[in-house]
């Protein structure tokens, strides 16, 4: 019996309990707990992607009741993968909040634990109804952390973050209670199996239900027009939580993906409401572009760049098709790095600007122009696509893999539009100065968390062939349900 | 391993001023030069299979799956353009040292100046024309950096960024239509791709590829209309201009003319697109060449006149004018990169670039003038000069093309009149600057000589231009023979290389444009005259109002939609589950399903009739809180009922005392909030809202009765019939929660157990103001503790913490469990609160209850922990019969473990939430007293 | 009776639509608490409707369907959860922005 599966749960849990315990005021202690348990879901992660990448699909039967009466963890090479970005992602971005902003509020270092059970756990979880627990595990979590800090936009943005997850919980529930009134199953594997056999009346109340679910992981993964709490919300977190989310809305998409290549991907029910997310996908695409274009603020240019990944990935995603998936999945880890290394440098840059903060206007002169400048302009070129980061390899990748016109467009024009509005950006923050500069200092821990997120790109550039291959493994796996559920469902399917 | 080395060794050159700017600009120049220098000997050894008619080729598989390799290839055509990056690059590496300002450590400059030379290499020897595209895009950005070398200058950052748009976006165009052409031939490999040039013109796509890759040719390459650009690249030092503006940079785009010429050259659309864009840039450039006072400008506006003719030549669909055309890109570079070097020279003398008031300098620099005298001729193509041999060659295609039938003189026509131009501004660049007078109020007075060093670029780049114009077919025949065989990809035309042809039309022509020329000048006054009455169109201006435009229109388009109210927000997500109803829900054929319903019976009425009363009542009275809350309280009362009516008991216990729990939240939630609210919703967003709610009820109850009055095989009877034997408990619910879905239930108390911890980081150190009255208008009672309350809230404690005792045991069995009497717990302790204040209740127990609600979570994580031991996952769980007096026989299961954590987390949770939220109306009580 | 109940998610959805498209932060929540109820209804109406068939073993000859209860014994607590922090928020964001309109300002009316 391995439980190597649950640890990627059980680790932050205990953290973030043990950090409950732990005297308030022993900060030093609080820090190294968080980050231990960061450090070691590296390893932990490693460990599962060998045992996934073997080609078989691990299943831990919790309480020893098999499915689909008790609830499983399943991993298969994408939760793998996923389990891996989360656990690259966070060590820096927690690192960062060790450098001073876990100390704005409390409990950041609990929350941030939590934070990484709920996303891994929907990573994991083969149980719908153990997927909606997770995910309200990962909101509550978010919206602690959303919340961190102080200040009245950040109240504001967080306000209507909780609201419209409220709203979408309740959406979620309704789906699940759909799915068990028609098919009578909660497990993933047997719901792909039993919606199948569905007709008439039936399979009509499922479409919804299916429908449903697209509008509540469309609303995590902010897919238009649902991304509009999206922008607020993510510039103005502390630099660590909005780092961190950025895999938030990737956990929308997996869902989306995991949940399409398991039930709809072929069979009578097969491309349920793909073409929906491929236009609203598009349309995200183009709103982002053009967000981005309008952008005031560093943070909500970056945060509209996020939002232009995800339309990127959603549209190609939805035609559901291997060849376009694999390179999704590379695009989606780019996305979720650079992003997170974006703002962790738009807080280097406003630690710098005193009260112009991240506004693009005219500030003072930067301490450590030069390598923040030379930082942003690498970020800048990786997060539009352009050679030679990893960004260009993606784009490449996905423009090969959708052969589609509209496709096309808009991804080059978002790309132009992101290039517009980080050119305008870069040449206002680094070279329209004035006065005297007034920055602090930005501290060794911050810098290095940020240049460890940054320097994934020409990591991701330089292994970019054998990294493509692995999303294609991830792919061709996800494209054949039937190893899934009968890992899961032991041979009855 | 020579071609990577060539590539590479500027991009080692550029890595080395970071280590040696300390050493001053002297050595960081001769560390740069040394490794061109060496790149140059290295193409020297590379070339020689070359001048055979052979090609070099390297390749290294990088990216396989995506077709993108590094593959590199020495062919003529890329030799050619080698020879004059690494060459002209050596020589403003010289002059640069010469040119910057003192104080400028010179490490920057050469850093990008090396970059940029690496990415022209790479884009001019690639193999694959996705690496191609890959070095193309490092252009564009090295460029961007170039231009806006001097970052703190308004000119400098708008025209880098300018550029930069222009070329990003051709360069995106250009990998759209590169994908293309690996789509249509299978292989992004340029070998490939050039031998099946016919495939690609016959592919229904040929026309979006060659708009594509055209998109990409005329931006970089400046071509109307996107020439605009160029001019407001001089914003860059000097040494970048003549660097990006003779050799390199805009030659990129026509470099792509010449590669793919095999490929989509020879067709009607090419002939029109080219040609027509062409003579367009040929004309516009050179006519407003003659009206720029900027010494740069006139040269910028000169060369993009030049790319126009290269391109027009590129376009004829002839090989002869494809030979021409590589002759004057030679040409070209070598003229007016001594032309703009020659400009930088006077302009460091004499403080200004304005040609209205440097004027007679010959007097003062001589031998400079000598210089950029003959450089300027071979630009106006003065025979004995290279200039005029391939103007020579360009006059004679225009005239052979027949390709426009009967309108086919426009091409000389518009020939000639360029030429004419060409000579005028050619003309005022000599006239106005070295004679016309003295100098007017120079910034710098007198101008001398530059050093001795700063002039030998110039000197060779003129010698250059005056040997081949004399000796071509010693000097240049060779190279471009190569090169005019790789562009044609094939066998080359006949073409004699002299000075003399003979008395025939083309020289006629030249003749014609030289006088014309000249006389042009002549008048220049009233053209100037005529040009400074012309409404100003500053392109700059232009763009940089299109884009704000842009932007403009971007922002508005955001900001309907990111309008920053929930509302709107909360709309969209309804709407669109209305949608998803109102979309599918029509397609049901009958909203009942084959079960027979229930029999209704009166009270079942009565209740579902307050119920609904009080939803829609708390709907109408939402502005008047209490009784809104007084509302909400039935509701959720009587939905507790429901529970009880449908065999649920377990729900109604839990429901009840949710119930209890959330209205003294909102109670104290009310205290603090502004206790009315204003009516500020308009008719329409009130109908809007309440059609939304309409329709998205009645989906939900449709769907609700149809799944109601449907059979369904569920996985139920499975829990049904394992509970007992499997669990250890009759309660079926209660065994799921704590065995057979554990893990919900460890996932829902540690929500719990977040929540308590967010609330209590948001509720530190808030301060609110309290209302003094009740929504009655009535003052709040002084007496904060009323003796009643305390009398009888002590004695209950006891009494409601053995119930809990007694829930929490019976629960495995019948309804209750850890939930439950955890909430009957904790409102036994905030009864205490309430009564007896937060003092008195911490003096007795510890007032930080962060602990209690890890040690819940932890005590059920630890019991699933604990059956790793026998070998079992996570929360499996054993069990055993006991017997204990007073409540009877119960069997003990290590679920038990597990609801004593829910138990735990439940009252540590509750009293976090509430004792804190209480503590806020403490600190009002202590500021009202103080 | 299931025609009762279908009746009574119906209201309880649809006021509770109707409260949180309004602009207090209060009447959100008690729209969020009314959808919360008749989303809970509707989840354990998904099990079917039985009369004194309570889920003990032993105690009834037809139990109902223990695992919608269990569901939604689920939902009500994290429903509890996120209620709580809502109404917590509500009194943050009034601490901070001085109103309780749901964008942080009164009076002004946006589309």
């Amino acid at each position: 019996m391995t439980h190597w599966i649950i640890a990627p749960i059980l680790i932050p849990a205990l953290a973030g309990l043990l950090l409950l315990l732990e005297v308030r005021e022993r900060q030093r202690l609080r820090r190294v707990t968080g980050l231990l348990s960061c450090i070691a879901l590296i390893p932990v992660a490693l460990v599962l992607w060998q045992q996934a990448a073997q080609g078989d699909v691990g299943v831990y039967q919790l309480g020893n009741w098999q499915a689909p009466f008790g609830i499983v963890l399943v991993l298969d090479k994408l939760s793998a993968l996923m389990l891996l970005l989360t656990a690259v992602l966070a060590l820096p971005a927690l690192l960062y909040g060790c450098a001073g902003d876990d100390r704005r509020g409390p409990n950041f270092h609990s929350l941030f634990q939590f934070q990484l059970m709920g996303i891994n756990g929907a990573f994991l979880t083969g149980d719908l109804f153990n997927l909606f627990v997770f995910f309200e595990v990962l909101l509550i979590a978010s919206y602690g952390l959303a919340l961190h800090g102080r200040g009245p936009e950040r109240v504001k943005a967080g306000l209507h973050y909780v609201v419209l997850n409220l709203a979408g919980s309740a959406l979620f529930l309704i789906a699940l209670g759909l799915i068990y009134g028609t098919t009578g199953t909660l497990n993933m594997a047997d719901f792909a199996v039993k919606a199948q056999a569905l007709e008439g009346s039936d399979q009509i109340l499922l479409t919804v239900a299916v429908l449903l679910l697209w509008v509540v992981f469309g609303l995590k993964a902010a897919l238009f027009p649902l991304y509009f709490w999206l922008p607020a919300t993510y510039a103005n977190a502390t630099a660590p939580v909005a780092a961190l989310f950025a895999i938030m809305t990737k956990v929308g998409i997996y869902a989306i993906l995991r949940m399409q290549a398991l039930a709809f991907s072929d069979g009578p029910l097969a491309g349920l409401g793909s073409d929906l997310l491929w236009w609203l996908a598009l349309v995200t695409l183009g709103l982002a572009a053009i967000g981005a274009l309008a952008a005031q603020r560093l943070g909500g240019l970056v945060a509209y760049l996020v939002v232009m990944s995800v339309g990127t990935l959603v549209a190609a995603l939805s035609l559901g098709d291997p060849e376009t998936v694999g390179p999704a999945l590379y695009y989606l880890i780019h996305s979720t790095l650079i992003c997170g290394a974006l703002f962790l440098l738009c807080d280097l840059l406003r630690r710098s600007r005193g009260d112009s903060d991240d506004r693009l206007e005219s500030g003072p002169p930067l301490a450590h122009g030069n390598w923040l400048g030379a930082a942003f302009f690498a970020a800048a070129v990786a997060v539009v696509g352009l050679p030679p980061l990893s960004g260009f390899v993606g784009k490449v990748a996905l423009l090969q893999a959708v052969p589609s016109a509209p496709y096309w467009a808009l991804l080059l024009l978002g790309g132009l539009a992101g290039l517009m509005g980080l050119s305008r950006a870069g040449s206002t923050l680094f070279w329209r100065v004035h006065g005297e500069v007034v920055g602090k200092t930005l501290g060794k821990r911050r810098v290095f968390a940020m240049l460890a997120l940054l320097l994934m790109s020409p990591a991701l550039t330089l292994a970019a062939e054998p990294l493509l291959q692995l999303c294609a493994g991830v792919a061709d796996q996800l494209a054949d349900q039937t190893i899934y559920i009968r890992a899961v469902l032991g041979g009855a399917s | 391993m020579m071609l990577p080395a060539i590539v590479l060794l500027p991009l080692l050159a550029a890595l080395l001023p970071m280590f040696t700017r300390h050493l001053g600009r002297r050595w960081c120049a001769l560390l740069v030069a040394l490794p061109v220098v060496a790149a140059l000997g290295l193409l020297a050894q590379a070339s020689l299979p070359i001048w055979e008619g052979g090609m070099q080729q390297w390749s290294m598989a990088w990216l396989p799956s995506l077709g993108l390799n590094l593959a590199l290839r020495l062919d003529g055509l890329a030799l050619l353009f080698c020879v004059l990056i690494l060459g002209i690059g050596l020589l403003v590496v010289v002059y640069a040292h010469y040119y910057l300002p003192a104080k400028d450590d010179g490490g920057r400059f050469y850093t990008l100046l090396l970059l940029f030379m690496f990415s022209m290499l790479g884009v001019v020897t690639s193999d694959n024309l996705l690496f191609l595209v890959f070095f193309w895009e490092l252009t564009s950005l090295s460029s961007f950096l170039l231009i806006s070398y001097k970052q703190y200058d308004s000119a400098a950052r708008k025209g880098a960024r300018m550029a930069l748009t222009v070329t990003g976006m051709g360069g995106l165009a250009l990998l759209a239509g590169v994908l293309l052409i690996g789509h249509v031939v299978g292989s992004f490999s340029l070998s490939t791709v050039l031998e099946n040039g016919a495939l690609v013109q016959q592919h229904a796509l040929y026309p979006v590829i060659l708009c594509l890759v055209l998109l990409g040719a005329f931006t970089k390459s400046a071509q109307f209309p996107f020439h605009f650009w160029l001019p407001h690249a001089m914003a860059a030092p000097t040494p970048v201009s003549a660097y990006l503006h003779s050799a390199t940079m805009v030659k990129a785009g026509i470099f792509l003319l010449a590669r793919f010429y095999p490929v989509l050259a020879g067709t009607d659309l090419w002939f029109y697109l080219v040609t027509t864009a062409g003579m367009a840039t040929l004309l516009w450039g050179a006519v407003w060449a003659l009206f720029q006072h900027d010494l740069k400008g006139l040269l910028a506006f000169s060369t993009i006149s030049h790319l126009g003719l290269i391109t027009l030549l590129f376009g004829l669909n002839s090989p002869l004018a494809a030979v021409a055309g590589v002759f004057h890109i030679i040409n070209h570079a070598t003229f007016k990169a001594g032309l703009f070097m020659a400009a930088g020279i006077i302009d460091q003398q004499t403080g200004t670039r304005d040609m209205r008031r440097i004027n007679g300098l010959w007097k003062y620099m001589p031998y400079t003038a000598v210089l950029a005298m003959v450089a300027s001729a071979a630009m106006a193509g003065v025979p004995l000069l290279n200039g005029f041999l391939s103007k020579e060659m360009f006059f004679t295609e225009t005239l052979q093309s027949d390709q426009l039938g009967a309108m086919s003189w426009l091409l000389p026509l518009g020939a000639t009149l360029g030429g004419v131009f060409s000579v005028a501004y050619s003309a005022r660049f000599i006239h106005d600057v070295f004679f016309n007078g003295e100098p007017v109020n120079l910034p710098k007075f007198p101008p001398q000589e530059p050093p001795r060093y700063m002039k030998i670029p110039v000197e060779i780049l003129v010698a250059l231009c005056v040997a081949v114009g004399v000796f071509p077919a010693i000097t240049v025949a060779a190279l471009l023979a190569v090169a005019a065989t790789a562009t044609l990809g094939g066998t080359l035309p006949e073409y004699h290389l002299a000075v003399w042809h003979g008395l025939n039309i083309p020289l006629l022509m030249s003749v014609i444009a030289l006088v014309g020329g000249i006389a042009v000048y002549a008048c220049r006054r009233r053209l100037f005259a005529w040009y400074a009455r012309l409404p100003e169109i500053d392109a700059k201006r232009v763009f940089e109002g299109r884009i704000q435009a842009v932007v403009r229109l971007a922002a508005g388009v955001t900001r309907r939609l990111q309008t920053g109210s929930l509302q709107g927000y909360v709309a969209w997500v309804l709407a669109l589950v209305a949608a998803v109803l109102v979309w599918q829900l029509p397609n049901l054929a009958s909203v009942t399903g084959e079960r027979a319903m229930l029999p209704v019976d009166g009270v079942s009425v009565l209740c579902a009739l307050m119920l609904i009363a009080a939803a829609l009542l708390t709907t109408v009275l939402h502005r008047q809180r209490m009784m809104a809350i007084i509302c909400l309280s039935v509701v959720g009362l009587i939905v507790s009922l429901i529970f009880v009516r449908f065999s649920a008991p377990d729900l109604a216990l839990t429901q009840l005392s949710v119930e209890v729990v959330s209205v003294l939240l909102l109670m104290l939630a009310m205290y603090f909030l502004p206790s009315r609210a204003k009516a500020d919703s308009n008719p329409l967003r009130v109908s809007r809202d309440a059609v939304l709610a309409v329709l998205i009820g009645t989906g939900v109850a449709v769907v609700a009765l149809l799944v109601m009055t449907t059979d369904t095989a569920t996985i139920s009877p499975f829990f049904l019939e394992n509970s007992v034997p499997g669990g250890g408990g009759t309660n079926v619910v209660n065994v799921i929660l704590v065995d057979f879905r554990g893990f919900d239930t460890f996932g829902e108390i540690t929500v719990l157990g977040i929540a308590a911890l967010g609330i209590y980081a948001l509720l530190s150190d808030l301060k609110l103001a309290s209302a003094k009255y009740d929504p009655f208008g009535r003052p709040w009672a002084h007496d904060a503790h009323p003796l009643v309350l305390v009398t009888l809230s002590r004695p209950l404690l006891p009494l409601a913490l053995m119930i809990a005792v007694y829930i929490f045991l019976r629960g495995h069995n019948l309804p209750g469990g850890g939930f439950v009497a955890g909430l009957i717990t904790s409102v036994a302790l905030l009864l205490q609160y309430v009564a007896s204040g937060v003092t008195w209740v911490h003096k007795r127990i510890p007032g930080d209850y962060h602990p209690l609600v890890a040690l819940g979570v932890l005590l059920a994580g630890l019991t699933g922990v604990a059956s790793w031991a026998f070998d079992a996952p996570f929360l499996t769980s054993t069990f055993t019969h006991v017997h204990l007096p007073l409540i009877g026989d119960f069997e003990l299961a290590s679920a038990m473990l597990f609801d004593t954590g829910v138990f735990l987390t439940v009252v540590g949770a509750t009293l976090l939430i509430l004792a804190n939220l209480g503590k806020l109306s403490l600190l009002d009580d202590k500021k009202e007293t103080t | 009776m299931e025609l009762l109940v279908a009746l009574i998610i119906g209201v309880l959805v649809a006021t509770g639509v109707y409260l949180c498209l309004r602009a207090r932060t209060f009447s959100v929540v008690l729209g969020l608490t009314l959808l919360g109820y008749g989303v809970n209804v509707f989840l354990f109406s998904m099990g079917g409707l039985k009369i004194n068939q309570v889920a003990v073993v032993g105690a009834s000859a037809d139990p109902t369907d223990p695992l919608t209860q269990a569901l939604v014994l689920t939902a009500i607590v994290i429903g509890f959860a996120m209620t709580a922090f809502l109404v917590v928020l509500a009194l943050r964001s009034q601490g901070e922005q001085h109103s309780d309109h749901v964008d942080g300002q009164d009076g002004e009316q946006r589309s």
